[in-house]
């Protein structure tokens, strides 16, 4: 009978060292005490059961690596903003999130009604564009449907006044992308990049590019576009010098943790699959040849999938 | 004295309108008086249509935030059908007097034909909708059709609107639209060549 115990103690043993190291290699991210934790979705609202599904592996997803908030890039309601929308698109599949006390950040893409600011679950505060901090990091949520005048002062005003470590903007239109259908929002690009160089942004998400991509620096800013978390445009990534990693085959999902002056990243399918990850210092002086920073070993590199 | 201040504040809408958006070094060119006196008569219009939009959105209960998505879509409905009643005689033209469409024709074409028209373009295309939207005044902006990115380089040099309004291409035509109650305030028909 000792020996049964003494077996059954020693399999639960080598159970849980297999449960560890399986979390070790799904999960890259170095979850350290009062680091930022949040999600990040584009493209997601289309009722679709591949919204649900990615949906779905967030909410697994968080139990190992407890986000407190998720920034949605835009088209948060494809088709029209009727209740029934905001339902089928927001309520229903982040249910679990949203009972949870997950916040959700939202900016307008061009799928969305200007009125969807007025939703208290987007916390956009009537506001088409707004900003808000984390711990040590600022967060600037932009209507890049919309860029006028107005905006572009408010923007430089928030950023001079920012005195934050880490500033990070996102907003619909990705700047730099390798996307087949949209490609580069070159003509905004002129007008915010200066602003972001000026004012040091470190990072930049972005959706409206039905894929994941991450690019290589661009003047010492990353940018990143999630656009894949419910709508996929499949084989749309093009490869370019841009493209750093990426996926166009299935809907993804980011969970990213800042950690003092680390940012660490993760790109997850629907699967579960992680297609990307990696660690981003702040502040350091990269240019375009800078190599990406890998994680330690154990801690999932830089695998990303090799796009055609 | 309240002359004095209403007189002060015009000036200061005006210069923010029309000279403020220096931003990005876009200097914008002097203008003649003519253009002054156009630009005056289509900021004086809009300040009349967002007074007319308030007045009427006060009689409406406020519209804060809320988990209720009926609500906020209870009070665009609302709201436009009382803009809809009120402006019941409005015409296309309104707003775009004939002399401030030529003036927005002017810089619109300027800014399609200048040097950054290519990424003006561009920015322009891959939105817009393959099927052809004709829409008049006080018509509502469809439902579920994604909206074109308006070209920012564009909005620099447009008279800037108050929040209540926006400008949107929609096809060839520039629309002024109501942010709130979704409604087409005005148009120029044929802007975008």
């Amino acid at each position: 009978m000792p020996g049964m115990r003494r077996f059954t103690f020693v399999s639960c043993v080598a159970l849980a060292a297999i449960c560890l190291s399986l979390h070790a290699q799904n999960l890259p991210l170095p979850l350290k005490p009062d680091s930022v934790r949040f999600a990040v979705i584009g493209d997601m609202g289309t009722g679709d059961k591949p919204q649900y599904e990615v949906a779905e592996q967030m909410i697994k997803d968080r139990l190992k690596f407890p986000f407190e908030f998720v920034i949605a890039l835009g088209d948060d309601l494809y088709g029209g903003s009727d209740p029934s929308d905001y339902e089928d698109k927001f309520e229903r599949p982040y249910k679990v999130l949203l009972d949870a006390g997950v916040k959700f950040y939202a900016v307008l893409g061009n799928h969305d009604s200007p009125n969807e600011r007025f939703y208290r679950s987007f916390n956009m505060n009537g506001q088409k564009y707004y900003t808000y901090k984390k711990g040590n990091v600022r967060f600037f949520a932009l209507d890049s449907n919309y860029m006028d005048p107005q905006q572009l002062s408010w923007l430089e005003k928030e950023l001079r006044s920012s005195g934050s470590d880490w500033k990070i903007c996102y907003f619909h239109h990705t700047l730099y992308s390798s996307g087949a259908f949209h490609g580069s929002a070159t003509e905004l690009r002129l007008l915010l990049e200066p602003l972001f160089v000026k004012y040091g942004v470190e990072v930049v998400f972005a959706g409206h590019e039905h894929v994941y991509e991450r690019v290589k620096p661009q003047k010492g800013i990353y940018y990143f576009t999630e656009g894949a978390s419910g709508s996929l445009r499949r084989g749309n990534l093009k490869k370019t010098n841009l493209t750093a990693a990426g996926n166009d085959q299935d809907r993804s999902f980011m969970l990213v943790e800042i950690a003092g002056d680390e940012l660490y990243f993760q790109t997850i399918l629907r699967t579960g699959r992680t297609v990307d990850s990696g660690v981003i210092p702040r502040l350091a002086k990269i240019t375009d040849a800078t190599p990406w920073p890998t994680l330690p070993a154990g801690h999932g590199g830089l695998p990303g999938r090799t796009v055609r | 004295m309240k002359q004095r201040i209403r007189a002060t504040r015009l000036f200061l809408w005006l210069s923010l309108a029309f000279v403020a958006p220096g931003i990005a070094g876009q200097a914008r060119a002097p203008k003649d008086s003519e253009e002054v006196r156009d630009l005056k008569t289509f900021a004086d219009r809009v300040q009349a249509y967002v007074k007319m939009q308030k007045d009427l959105e006060a009689s409406l209960s406020t519209l804060k935030p809320t988990k209720d998505a009926g609500q906020i879509v209870e009070h665009q409905h609302a709201l436009a059908r009382k803009i809809v009643d009120a402006r019941r005689n409005a015409r296309q033209g309104d707003i775009f007097t004939h002399e401030v469409t030529e003036r927005f024709r002017k810089i619109i074409h300027r800014a399609f034909d200048g040097p950054e028209g290519r990424l003006v373009r561009r920015t322009i295309q891959p939105d817009t909708p393959s099927k052809v939207i004709v829409l008049g005044v006080n018509d509502v902006f469809p439902e579920g059709v994604p909206v074109t990115t308006m070209p920012p380089t564009l909005l620099l040099k447009l008279p800037e609107l108050p929040q209540e309004l926006a400008y949107r291409i929609v096809g060839h035509d520039l629309t002024l639209i109501d942010t709130k109650a979704r409604l087409i305030v005005d148009l120029i028909p044929n802007a975008i060549r």
